[in-house]
């Protein structure tokens, strides 16, 4: 009798081996999972972390009292109010420095409350707290506050505001914004990019187009790997060594009648930048390049096409959005490095924005590396909200080279 | 070998070929020996057998055709199944040849025969004999042998040109014996065509085995050129 | 056309194909006539791809390529030193296994050809006559600016033949083209090629011996010596081949008992 009615008649053997396989298939299954759910989890603390820093209670107190200037609550106060008081209760040098940088009756209620803050009033904080403290524990925080700061007033804060982002640097925590340090970003990646993409591309061009496959290509190939595995801190080396000081000329814009600069440049930075991310982008270019389908040069050699041409009009725009692919890593990387541009000479403070390539200049990472080593708590929040806006702006940059590299995509 | 299957089916037709051969052979040797003997009962059971032999003719032409719609054959293989269906039409006309002899045996009906028959089964005899040597060289591709038999033929124009004579003279002799040698004239007329048609397969066998395609010998024209000296 | 007392194309002399040091190819003499369809059939690895890529120097791509003995065309050897490769490519177009059209419209993949060789005609009169050639013009009349990808299979090789024409060459070579398509364009094609032989030179290596057989005048056999290099054994007309070939190695190709 055969008790089994819903199996071949393959014998034991076979079903207890199938039993087997299938075990060790979902074994490995739950690895996978697993695997996955570490990355997850990491991604997610990593998160959590920055923003716990970003947002939380803070304890602060006013060295002068609000009430000596107006009597309406500080957080109502109105732009012209603002502008009023500023004007009755600085000392006439000091609006009028104010005033030179930028009209007061121009500037925003965010920023008058500032000056208000900063310069009357004069904001101390005391103590801050994390996210994850501060909506857990408000209650024992605002008792702890008490006691410790009488005097103190305690508010939820979030350190990532408009005015953070368009403030240039402050000594002051409160005060402090990101917006040197952004343009310094966005000048080093625009140099670094207008400076690798052309030549990395053309180098890209020629090494799968036109050189000939022999041991010397080959030698150029394996080095060509290597570099874009050497630590940056070495780029750095060869950047302080070559364009802030034997190109120093050039690169601090004396041969264009600049007298007032040195090397230390965000051009210098820039190209050192650029020569990092040369291998990365050669690589990217080479492999895009190579996955043009040879039926396509074929094509057109097979019609009489020169090999410029054949390169210039199908290999091109053909490989130009695994180009792009390639550019839009290079970028985060330069968008992220630091050790490079600590060698080359990047200021550690600087409150005046870069405004061409000969320019002194911060950077978002340098900025955030020098937060972080203050003692003063706030600026840990500082730097958190720092790190958002990093974050936020590579995000940026590359959603925008993808949507660049879909619309070519698209043409073809 | 990468057309094994293919093989095996040519093999199986030309087997079927051999086959629908020695019924051929069969009819035409039992035809005349019918004739001989004037047993009726035998012509009407060749004339039942041909129909037999008519329907081997047209099973091998069936799978002829199936073979060279689903086996794309070229060259030598062309050759074969084409040169095939010649073939086995000749055969089945032969058949007919010796239905005719046997309608013939019936249609003489109480007639006695002229004379007795003694070249006219001489005649079959040879024409079965060169057919089936034929059939052999065909199957073997055997070029010596298809290339011989032909020779034969003369052998059979011969017996023809005799019997022929004969004939005539015994019409000549007595008008009244005009039916019944013209009876024997058309028997021997009919082997004669056997012996021509013999000549067809052994000039397709050749086609096969060289591509060549060539006349070995108008026998028609022989006999006629013979009657005119 | 210009002269008329050679009715050869386009001839070979001891033509030898050599990859470094491996012969690919060894002394083929062929003498392809004007106006014929010429096929080269063999089994896969005797060298026909290799042989019809010598004679647009499609081979020049491949490093470590070498040619010996010569290919005539008007008396040129297509090989010498003052011989461009690129006006060999213009003069002898090709058409690829694949449909290989430029990722551009139907229009473009025409008129590029001609254009970077320099045509000074009018383009779009250039367009429809070439795509009429190839029996194309009446599907893709309405829709010449769309891309060439949305074609089908069969449409797309008909535009790479059309491509090919555009330049106005003498010979057109053809590589397997109707092994990626299905049987009715296949057979469309090969009835395009029947129109084309009236105008131009085509050689075309096919494993499809039916083909072969239906589709061209002269068929030339390939297949590999003891030192695995490619040779033709036999040339002759197409109807002599598929019939009743001399070559022992030939038939047994033909009828399918090779190897």
């Amino acid at each position: 009798m055969n008790q089994k009615t819903d199996s071949f008649p393959e014998g034991s053997d076979f079903y207890s081996a199938l039993k087997k396989r299938y075990r060790v298939a979902s074994i490995w299954q739950i690895l996978f999972l697993s695997a996955l759910f570490v990355a997850m989890i990491s991604l997610t603390a990593l998160l959590y972390n920055v923003m716990d820093g970003a947002f939380g209670y803070i304890a602060y107190e006013y060295k002068n009292d609000p009430s000596e200037f107006t009597f309406t609550p500080v957080n109502e106060l109105s732009k012209e109010e603002l502008l009023t008081i500023l004007q009755n209760n600085l000392s006439a040098g000091a609006y009028k420095k104010l005033d030179a940088e930028q009209a007061m009756p121009t500037r925003s209620q965010a920023d008058l409350m500032n000056l208000f803050l900063e310069r009357l009033l004069q904001i101390d904080t005391k103590q801050t707290w994390s996210m994850t403290e501060s909506i857990l524990q408000g209650n024992e925080i605002r008792q702890e506050a008490k006691t410790n700061y009488p005097e103190a007033r305690i508010e939820f804060r979030s350190w990532l505001t408009p005015q953070f982002l368009v403030s240039s640097l402050s000594s002051r925590a409160e005060f402090a914004g990101v917006r040197t340090a952004v343009l310094g970003s966005l000048w080093l990646v625009g140099i670094a990019i207008a400076f690798a993409l052309p030549i990395g591309t053309g180098a890209a061009i020629y090494l799968q187009e036109y050189a000939p496959k022999n041991w010397f290509t080959a030698i150029i190939q394996t080095n060509l790997n290597n570099l874009a595995g050497v630590p940056s801190i070495v780029y750095g080396m060869l950047g302080l060594a070559v364009f802030v000081r034997l190109l120093e000329p050039f690169t601090s814009g004396g041969i264009f009648g600049l007298t007032d600069a040195n090397g230390r440049t965000v051009l210098s930075a820039g190209l050192t930048m650029g020569i990092l991310v040369l291998p990365l982008i050669i690589i990217n270019a080479q492999e895009a390049i190579k996955a043009v389908p040879d039926s396509l040069r074929q094509a057109s050699f097979g019609v009489g096409a020169t090999r410029w041409q054949t390169v210039w009009y199908h290999v091109l725009p053909n490989a130009l959005p695994g180009i792009l692919t390639g550019s839009i890593l290079a970028l985060s990387r330069a968008l992220g490095e630091t050790a490079p541009l600590i060698v080359v000479g990047a200021s550690t403070f600087i409150s005046v924005d870069p405004d061409g390539p000969f320019s002194k200049f911060t950077a978002l990472p340098i900025q955030i590396y020098q937060w972080t080593t203050r003692a003063q708590s706030e600026f840990h929040a500082v730097a958190a909200s720092g790190i958002i806006v990093l974050l936020v702006l590579l995000l940026t940059l590359n959603a925008s080279a993808i949507l660049l590299r879909n619309r070519f995509q698209r043409k073809l | 070998m990468t057309r094994k299957t293919f093989e095996n089916e040519i093999q199986q037709v030309k087997d079927d070929v051999l086959l629908l051969g020695s019924l051929v052979e069969h009819a035409i040797i039992g035809s005349v020996e019918a004739l001989k003997k004037r047993d009726l009962k035998a012509a009407e059971k060749i004339i039942a057998e041909d129909v037999a032999i008519n329907k081997k003719r047209f099973e091998i032409e069936n799978q002829l055709m199936i073979l060279i719609a689903t086996q794309q054959p070229m060259a030598h293989d062309l050759r074969l199944l084409a040169s095939t269906m010649e073939i086995i039409s000749e055969l089945e006309r032969m058949g007919d040849y010796a239905k005719g002899i046997a309608n013939i045996n019936i249609r003489m009906g109480e007639d006695t025969l002229l004379k007795p028959l003694i070249d006219i089964p001489r005649m079959a005899q040879k024409g079965a004999d060169m057919l089936h040597r034929a059939l052999t060289a065909f199957v073997n591709e055997d070029v010596e042998l298809a290339n011989s038999i032909p020779a034969e033929d003369d052998e059979v124009d011969a017996l023809y040109n005799q019997i022929y004579r004969e004939l005539m003279v015994f019409i000549i002799e007595d008008p009244k014996n005009i039916e019944r040698a013209n009876w024997l004239l058309w028997v021997s007329h009919n082997l004669e065509r056997v012996a021509d048609r013999v000549t067809n397969i052994c000039e397709r066998t050749i086609f096969i085995a060289t591509g060549e395609m060539r006349e070995i010998k108008d026998s028609d024209d022989e006999f006629w050129h013979a009657q005119k000296k | 056309m210009e002269n008329n007392n050679n009715h050869y194309s386009i001839e070979t002399k001891d033509l030898s194909i050599h990859y470094g040091r491996f012969t690919a190819v060894r002394n083929v003499n062929l003498k392809v006539e004007k106006q014929k369809i010429t096929a080269i059939i063999g089994p896969s690895g005797c060298g026909k791809s290799t042989l019809l890529r010598a004679f647009n120097r499609m081979n020049d791509f491949v490093s470590g390529s070498s040619v010996t003995g010569e290919i005539f065309l008007h008396g040129r050897n297509l090989y010498s030193k003052h011989v461009d490769p690129v006006e060999v490519r213009r003069k002898i177009g090709m058409v690829f296994q694949k449909p290989n059209p430029f990722p551009k419209s139907i229009y473009e993949n025409i008129a590029w050809g001609a254009r970077i060789n320099g045509f000074k005609g009018k383009v779009d009169e250039l367009v429809e006559n070439s795509l009429r050639s190839a029996a194309l013009w009446d599907e893709v009349k309405d829709k010449l600016q769309e891309s060439a990808y949305a074609l089908s299979g069969g449409q797309q090789q008909r535009l790479c033949i059309a491509r090919a024409i555009a330049v106005q060459p003498e010979i057109i070579l053809m590589d397997e083209p109707a092994s990626a398509l299905d049987p009715i364009s296949t057979l469309r094609v090969e009835e395009l090629l029947q129109e084309l032989k009236k105008n131009y030179t085509i050689l075309i290596v096919t494993h499809n011996m039916q083909q072969a057989a239906r589709a061209s005048d002269f068929t030339a056999m390939m297949m590999i010596d003891d030192q695995r290099a490619g040779g033709v054994i036999e040339f002759d007309d197409t109807k002599k081949i598929f019939t009743r070939p001399t070559d022992k190695r030939t038939e047994d190709y033909v009828t399918g008992r090779f190897g």
